[in-house]
């Protein structure tokens, strides 16, 4: 069943994927936008604007950076091929964007975070899903019964580990009542994605490591867990005094 | 729960979450760097020999020390032809620090005969090799055509890129980084 799914969205099919997860969750959040005070509208060009900027950003710094092979071809910046791309460029492009559009549209911080939440789960699922599909975020050698056959070994299949992670995280936040205080939902997302991050990064076999063998994605995942802990708990006392 | 109740919570979660951080370290390294030859980024390339257009052998794992950009193509595939240009043009400028280009043809599912007009209307100086059996496909895992293999001096897969046509820029910046 993994093989036919792998031949179905084999490269660069599984960007498809990642389309879809980005409609369906956009879908959703629109479906939940009104509780928590976001206009459906505002959404969904915030959405389109952070996504223009994270395409054309991603791609802009990666030629900023790679300037001399751009100079001979300079053409190529239109090409339409997705590997000429900065992902991180492209992230920070899209969030400086995102935060102009919310300033000039005066949308609340956290009450738009909380509404973009199910989205953000959602293309979760879906880069878990490209993962598998792709080969890629592989697990380390395992003699576990549910090993998968992967790149000439048997390994913890850590794409779905991680695929389960994310829908039990999708459906937790889903049905979970909602009387908490505005960016109490994301925050719950971030906390349980970085959970999942620190326990599963340790089945995956293509970490990249620091000082003796820690793995760069745990430490990431810790900090992200102790910085939403302590915004949790000043929104929580913000709360109270109020 | 209350604040208090709260932040011990929090507190086991984060030293739970370092111990767990601890205990789980590779220390033996990356698990991918095992040398184990498949057709991935950060594996070893898979070895083949075989013969060129003009009658040679050639064996990849001969070429260590060298920088290679394997190319899996045919003649009927658009994106194929759309690259070949690109990749003799970096070919021409990178060869003399050590770069080759293996442009191995899917033979079996391609025209003979096709060939070696297809190599000369582009002007091909590198080595074009001709898959007859079907051995290097399954090999490399092909799904798509074209399909390209970025690979170091030491013989480990850097880059991979499915599908075409690469931009003459995207092969420049793959090439710089494989002859580091």
């Amino acid at each position: 069943m993994i093989e036919t799914f792998r031949s179905l969205f084999a490269p660069p099919r599984h960007f498809i994927l990642l389309i879809a997860a980005l409609w369906v969750g956009l879908s959703l959040a629109e479906k939940r936008s009104e509780r928590h005070g976001a206009c459906k509208e505002q959404l969904n060009n915030l959405t389109f604007y952070a996504l223009i900027a994270y395409v054309a950003g991603g791609r802009l710094l990666f030629a900023l950076s790679n300037l001399s092979a751009f100079e001979q071809s300079p053409l190529s910046i239109f090409s339409p091929n997705p590997d000429l791309f900065d992902p991180s460029g492209g992230l920070v492009a899209a969030l400086l964007t995102a935060l102009i559009y919310g300033q000039r549209q005066k949308l609340q911080f956290w009450g738009t975070l909380d509404a973009l939440t199910p989205l953000f789960a959602i293309l979760a699922i879906g880069l878990h899903l490209a993962h598998l599909a792709a080969g890629t975020a592989f697990g380390s050698p395992t003699t576990l019964p549910w090993g998968i056959d992967l790149w000439n070994a048997t390994r913890h299949p850590a794409q779905l580990y991680e695929l389960l992670a994310s829908l039990l995280i999708l459906g937790w936040l889903w049905f979970r009542k909602s009387d908490s205080p505005p960016g109490l939902l994301f925050l719950t997302f971030a906390a349980l994605t970085a959970g999942a991050r620190l326990l599963l990064e340790a089945f995956r076999g293509d970490s990249t490591l620091v000082f003796g063998g820690l793995r760069v994605a745990q430490i990431a995942a810790w900090l992200t867990l102790a910085v939403v802990f302590f915004v949790s708990e000043t929104i929580r006392q913000q709360r109270k005094e109020n | 729960m209350n604040s208090t109740q709260r932040r011990i919570t929090y507190s086991l979660i984060l030293l739970l979450g370092l111990a767990w951080t601890y205990i789980s370290a590779d220390k033996t390294g990356s698990s991918t760097a095992g040398q184990i030859p498949a057709p991935q980024r950060g594996f070893l390339a898979p070895d083949f020999e075989l013969k060129t257009l003009r009658g040679e052998t050639l064996k990849l794992s001969n070429l260590r020390g060298q920088a290679v950009l394997l190319n899996l193509w045919a003649t009927w595939c658009p994106p194929c032809r759309a690259e070949m240009p690109a990749i003799e043009k970096v070919y021409k400028d990178y060869k003399d620090q050590g770069f080759v280009v293996l442009a191995v043809n899917m033979t079996y599912q391609d025209t003979f005969a096709n060939i070696a007009p297809f190599v000369d209307e582009y002007g091909l100086t590198f080595p074009i090799l001709l898959d007859e059996t079907g051995m290097v496909g399954p090999l490399y895992q092909l799904r798509s055509l074209p399909s390209s293999f970025f690979i170091d001096r030491d013989g480990i897969i850097r880059e991979v890129v499915i599908g075409g046509p690469m931009a003459e820029a995207l092969l420049r910046t793959r090439v710089e980084e494989i002859l580091k």
